[in-house]
């Protein structure tokens, strides 16, 4: 046998994992949510019904449900983008000495466990926390803020899980930028902020495509921020599969549910490429006259 | 840079460590209820925490877990990269997608997925299920660092050893293996961390005698909130953070992540 077969081999085993272990699983899944769900009934009873889907996409309830994940992930997305250029720009823009040490300060943190992190923001945001014990303090509140549990502790806490995500994905684009581009521009009389939108903005546009995509798929599969920040009544996907397979045991309406989430997703990510690839060629089409005027 | 520029930059990163920094002032707070600023300094939480079975038990499990993850996914990463840097055959961009497809897919959906169908295979054994899946989650992890490894290598090197009469085995082990060695440690340095920290996949293979700690934190915080958490949360800061240091000293931090 020569030797580039026997390097093929070596494949099978990986590809057997993974088909083993992720393939099938996820078919099965997709199988399982066209089953039919007999709320308080354990046993799985096969079938083909399209009844999970109708609840899930014509129930009031659930597609608030919906909904109410897909604000979440855009608000966070665009928060993350915002703050993040601003991470990012900066790493670009600081000393190769620095560069390392800072860098590490923003990455190190995706190191650490969600559930550490979650705490982290449990001790600032809760009723007897840093926030509230600040703000009671220097005698602006006498009753404490209630901010823990809702939606807004889940931005605080996603943002801050994803923003590593969107610096590296903008900054890697931004590494590729010749430093020299933005000298140039100011040199030929443009200002700071001019430079940053006009120059270093559309060639580090890469960058803020890739880590919207990442970023945003992110959130909307975000699965334990959600339930530690947002508590058990957070009305987002992943807690509401979490919810089916772990308390309510309908297993086929969870799925049906990991389906939808998964389609929207697709489905958004899909729309926002066309648009952002559309505005993209017409932004490098108006380029000269814009520079002409 | 203008000052107000450094400013929002420098709140930034406040806000990336604050709640690493509060985690561990709270974890040396005297109190019994978690105030901050903490009233006294004491390692009693790290005492209690470390006499709770609940911990104990969870982080031996997280422990085992991760090594055993890490050590059968090593393997299986260098065999995937081999394979798709060096093999010559069509789809090998396709193949690639397929062994990274673990970490493109959803936590929660691999998690649901192996639930219902060791369910289905009958399947009951809580740590071989969760051995398994972590398996499955972080081989891609060794494919990744591998396989950028691989890619800085000079070919000219394997073809020189090769001119020279080293027989394949020969060529892997003395010339191949040592110059991905970074990779590989990388690989498994990063699968035994995302082992350690993860919940979609685990919350739903653990059961009332295996749990990993991330899933112990999670269900002790339902009914609790004292410094102990912030205790155990500390010493998984320390621990992290050393293994972040590491991974950049052998391999370079962002290049893990695969940015």
């Amino acid at each position: 046998m020569s030797r580039l077969s026997v390097r093929a081999l070596l494949i099978i085993p990986p590809a057997a994992i993974v088909a083993g272990l992720l393939v099938t699983p996820v078919l099965y899944l997709l199988r399982l949510s066209f089953f039919k769900s007999v709320p308080g009934r354990m046993d799985l009873i096969p079938g083909v019904t399209l009844f999970n889907f109708d609840k899930l996409l014509f129930d009031s309830f659930y597609l608030g449900v919906l909904f109410n994940t897909l604000w979440l992930s855009c608000l966070i997305t665009a928060l993350t983008l915002v703050l993040g250029y601003f991470l990012a720009y900066f790493l670009w823009r600081v000393s190769r000495r620095w560069k390392m040490i800072l860098t590490l300060l923003v990455v190190a943190p995706m190191m650490i466990g969600i559930v550490v992190r979650a705490y982290g923001w449990m001790i600032i945001l809760g009723d007897t926390g840093v926030v509230n014990g600040f703000l009671k303090w220097i005698g602006l509140i006498d009753q404490p803020l209630h901010m823990m549990f809702s939606d807004g502790a889940i931005v605080v806490g996603l943002t801050h899980v994803q923003l590593p995500f969107m610096v590296l994905s903008i900054l890697a684009a931004l590494d590729r930028v010749d430093h020299a581009m933005a000298e140039a521009a100011e040199t030929l009389g443009a200002d700071r902020l001019r430079t940053v939108w006009h120059v270093i903005l559309p060639l580090s546009f890469p960058g803020v495509v890739a880590g919207c995509t990442l970023v945003f798929t992110l959130n909307m599969t975000a699965f334990a921020t959600p339930v530690l920040l947002g508590g058990n009544g957070t009305h987002v996907m992943t807690v509401l599969i979490f919810q089916q397979f772990s308390q309510i045991f309908n297993w086929p309406f969870g799925a049906a549910a990991a389906v939808v989430l998964l389609g929207l997703t697709f489905l958004v990510l899909f729309v926002f490429l066309r648009l952002v690839m559309r505005r993209a060629a017409a932004w490098m089409e108006a380029r000269p006259e814009e520079n002409a005027a | 840079m203008s000052r107000t520029f450094l400013a929002v930059v420098g709140l930034l990163y406040v806000f990336m460590l604050a709640p690493l920094v509060v985690v561990v002032v709270v974890s040396f707070n005297a109190g019994t209820v978690t105030d901050f600023p903490p009233s006294g300094l004491s390692f009693r939480w790290y005492a209690y925490a470390l006499s709770l079975d609940l911990y104990v038990n969870a982080i031996i499990t997280s422990i085992w877990l991760g090594l055993a993850a890490a050590a059968l996914s090593m393997p299986l990463g260098l065999m995937a990269s081999i394979g798709i840097a060096r093999g010559r055959f069509p789809g090998r961009d396709a193949l690639q997608a397929f062994f990274l497809a673990p970490l493109a897919t959803p936590g929660i959906v691999v998690g649901i997925a192996l639930l219902v169908s060791y369910a289905a295979v009958g399947l009951r054994d809580a740590p071989l299920r969760l051995l398994l899946a972590h398996v499955l989650i972080t081989f891609p992890f060794s494919v990744r660092t591998i396989l950028a490894s691989l890619s800085r290598l000079d070919p000219s090197l394997e073809e020189a050893a090769a001119t020279l009469g080293a027989s394949p085995a020969k060529l892997f082990w003395r010339v191949t293996f040592p110059l991905i060695q970074p990779g590989i440690a990388a690989g498994a340095i990063f699968s035994f961390v995302m082992s350690f920290d993860n919940i979609p996949v685990s919350i739903f293979l653990t059961d009332v005698h295996t749990n990993t700690i991330p899933i112990a934190i999670m269900s002790y915080l339902e009914y609790n909130l004292d410094p102990s958490i912030a205790a155990v949360s500390s010493m998984l800061i320390v621990g992290s953070l050393a293994l972040a240091l590491l991974l950049e000293r052998i391999f370079g931090l962002r290049r893990v992540m695969g940015m």
